[in-house]
């Protein structure tokens, strides 16, 4: 009777050890399927491209009107542009590589758009020599931690990115449950 | 009696025929300076660039595109969304509330007035009088009662909420007189006589696309879709007329 007792008292503590035990194992070591970022060197991150060729959009972002042109952000990877001077016959036309970039605004012919925590400036006046013009680095420096290359493009688990690298683009592989996006 | 519906009869004809007006006067022309959407961050007034991120609004000169140069970085304390440029101001919708900025002095935007609200998501597009918001009420931006939010801004010291009109999920808005085009997600694009600003009248919407956000582009209207960008023909302001849909 007496040793009924004990074996009451004591076989709730282990089970509840052994739940803990669990948990921790989980944490530290248990991996699952998900995203874990690719880093580049900042010569590659920040290298503007434009490609005079359609791009399927992965995830459209935010668009912009400047004259007979649409632009809609690619968010982390670019600008996708759309030759609007017949609307019936609209179509894309090309993509502007802008890693890290989210937002984007033209005055005179000049894009102004952000890689990372810069602002770019992109000569908009020949299109077929987009180029840039000019960069004032890390001028917005929340967009730094916020740019949308930093988290993987769909929900999920994935591997927290070291922010004092630059990433620029995500790999499906197995990752420890660091970080999840809703 | 007799009199009084006779009345109400020709007021009430007044007012359709203004929704009808098609008003020529384009609301952006060939200007140097595009046209963003009720969703950006980023906006051109004059010589500055300001943009929003959660918690700053950063302003930079780009009179000389070769050399910009930063002229502000204004902590803020709320979680900024968006950023709409009207004249000499910006509104800017937060997850908290609508806060106007005079650029009077371009370098140095100054918060001059402000309406707060329940949390929720908040763009905004605006004109003299009138400020439309909308707000999405969610499990991310927060439990504020969805809808379409009409605000007095001719005292910009003191913007009053006229009106609310309960929508499932807005999302970006876009206005060209007298047409405001509210986005509502899966419900498709909701068309609003503005005529009386403070009072929409609505009419048939556009079913059948996601909507996100839209930009009226003089007599274009640009909407972004989950699946693309559908343009519409808006010469007649309250009749969008389909042109073409560029899928993903």
């Amino acid at each position: 009777m007496h040793l009924k007792r004990i074996i009451l008292l004591i076989a709730p503590v282990v089970l509840l050890l052994s739940c803990w035990k669990i948990k921790e194992k989980n944490n530290s070591s248990a991996k699952v399927w998900g995203y874990k970022p690719v880093y580049g060197t900042e010569t590659f991150a920040k290298n503007i491209l434009y490609t005079p060729v359609a791009q399927p959009v992965i995830s459209g972002g935010n668009i912009y009107a400047y004259q007979n042109y649409i632009f809609q952000i690619e968010p982390g990877f670019g600008i996708h542009v759309i030759d609007n001077h017949i609307p019936s016959a609209a179509t894309r036309i090309g993509f502007i590589t802008v890693k890290g970039c989210s937002q984007v605004s033209i005055k005179d012919d000049k894009i102004y758009t952000n890689s990372y925590d810069d602002l770019v400036v992109l000569d908009f006046s020949n299109l077929n020599n987009l180029r840039e013009y000019s960069r004032l680095k890390g001028v917005f420096t929340e967009y730094r931690f916020g740019s949308p290359i930093s988290q993987p493009p769909l929900r999920g688990y994935f591997e927290c990115p070291d922010y004092s690298k630059f990433v620029v683009g995500w790999v499906k592989d197995s990752v420890y449950q660091t970080c999840f996006k809703n | 009696m007799k009199v009084s519906g006779y009345l109400l009869f020709v007021t009430l004809t007044i007012l359709l025929f203004g929704c009808e007006k098609s008003d020529n006067a384009a609301p952006f022309s060939n200007s140097s300076t595009g046209v963003g959407g009720s969703l950006a961050k980023f906006t051109i007034v004059g010589n500055y660039i300001y943009a929003v991120s959660s918690h700053y609004l950063y302003t930079v000169d780009i009179s000389d595109p070769a050399h910009p140069v930063t002229t502000g970085q204004h902590l803020l304390n709320f979680d900024m969304e968006t950023i709409y440029p009207y004249k000499n101001r910006l509104f800017i919708g937060s997850r908290t509330g609508l806060y106007i900025y005079s650029i009077d002095t371009a370098s140095a935007p100054r918060l001059i007035g402000e309406a707060k609200h329940g949390r929720s998501c908040d763009p905004v597009v605006a004109n003299d009088s009138v400020s439309y918001s909308t707000l999405k009420g969610s499990s991310v931006c927060g439990p504020a009662t969805s809808g379409l939010y009409i605000y007095d801004v001719k005292d910009l010291n003191n913007p009053v909420l006229k009106k609310t009109i309960p929508i499932n999920e807005p999302i970006g808005l876009g206005m060209a007189d007298s047409a405001l085009y509210v986005c509502c997600a899966g419900e498709g694009l909701k068309v609003y006589c503005i005529s009386n600003a403070y009072d929409p009248v609505e009419r048939p919407s556009l079913p059948g696309a996601d909507f996100i956000d839209v930009i009226p582009y003089n007599n274009i209207l640009i909407g972004w879709v989950s699946d693309g960008i559908i343009l519409y023909d808006i010469s007649n302001r309250l009749h969008p007329i389909f042109i073409k849909k560029i899928a993903n």
